[in-house]
């Protein structure tokens, strides 16, 4: 009885891992699914094989692919919030994130195959602008969102270009400017 | 690209890091008594070179030479059953059928943290395409 829940559960998960559209989401259903592949190895009295997978199955091989994202896929785009208070409340952060611009531009990058993660800081800007870790910085100001690029970015460009051709560049400006060489 | 990473993850890893290495070496000493074995206990132990490289992601362990006693190693695994199991060594000492399991569980430990652990840091210190991404 308890092997059919499990095994309903193994479904669920590598369906949702199919369908996520986030990898990093997509990598964290998978050790999920190996884990309850290994406690589905115990209940069928194979404690070996249970240890075995679990280890290899939702350790080593999940820590592999976080490496792996970690190192190429990811787009990391600062988030800095509204000049005076800079106060990041989760009602804050949660209504930055079902907006409708920042929602464009995380399809833009996901379209792309890339990994859109947004951060929060509550920092000034030219802190945030000479991070490396930061691909983008998006300000957020009384008058509207201003979005910082890299000068030698090409994805920059081509999301300004589609700001502008679908006329939803009201209140958006862009801005480029100099990174320095990354080490 | 190397950040330096949260404190929870420091401070979580930190912790566990004697654990799991005890829990490592448990796996592979009882491997013939309990579920488990050299394999298993390998791959426990190749998961710290994991956590070390999530926590500190720095190339200071040469992987080089993990990879040369890996290979000495497997060839002292090659080598022991040869020498102790088919001249009959074994058998004509029943008494020490546990410390040969037991040594052979050691070796097959050790060559699969290792090896494990020599792909993993190759994977991560890759200098590939990486270095000069830009999108």
């Amino acid at each position: 009885m308890v092997e059919v829940g499990v095994i309903l559960l193994m479904a669920v998960f590598a369906l949702l891992a199919i369908h996520s559209t986030l990898l990093r989401f997509a990598v964290i259903y998978l050790a999920i699914f190996s884990l309850l592949a290994a406690f589905l190895y115990l209940l069928y009295a194979a404690p070996e094989l249970a240890i075995a997978e679990g280890v290899i199955g939702s350790g080593l091989v999940t820590l592999l692919y976080l490496s792996a994202l970690k190192r190429y896929r990811v787009y990391t785009i600062g988030f800095i919030g509204d000049g005076e208070s800079r106060q990041l409340t989760d009602r804050y952060i949660s209504g930055v994130e079902d907006s409708a611009a920042l929602a464009k531009i995380k399809d833009f990058f996901q379209r792309r195959e890339f990994e859109p993660q947004v951060v929060f800081v509550s920092r000034p800007l030219e802190d945030a602008l000479s991070d490396p870790h930061f691909d983008l910085v998006i300000s957020e100001t009384p008058q509207g969102l201003i979005i910082y690029g890299p000068q030698d970015s090409y994805a920059v460009v081509e999301l300004e270009l589609m700001f502008r051709m679908q006329g939803a560049g009201a209140g958006i400006e862009f801005v480029r400017y100099a990174r320095e060489e990354a080490q | 690209m190397m950040s330096p990473e949260s404190s929870i993850i420091r401070v979580v890893v930190g912790l566990l890091y004697p654990f799991i290495l005890l829990l490592g070496f448990y796996v592979i000493i009882n491997g013939h008594y309990t579920p488990g074995g050299g394999f298993q206990g390998g791959s426990i132990l190749a998961s710290l070179f994991i956590a070390r490289y999530v926590v500190f992601p720095v190339e200071d362990i040469d992987s080089e030479i993990l990879h040369l006693a890996q290979r000495f190693v497997l060839a002292l695994l090659l080598l022991g059953p040869v020498v102790l199991l088919f001249t009959g060594a074994v058998h004509a000492y029943p008494d020490y059928r546990a410390a040969y399991l037991t040594l052979m569980d050691i070796l097959i430990g050790v060559q699969v943290g290792f090896g494990l652990g020599v792909a993993v840091l190759r994977f991560a210190f890759f200098k590939g395409v990486g270095e000069s991404w830009r999108f």
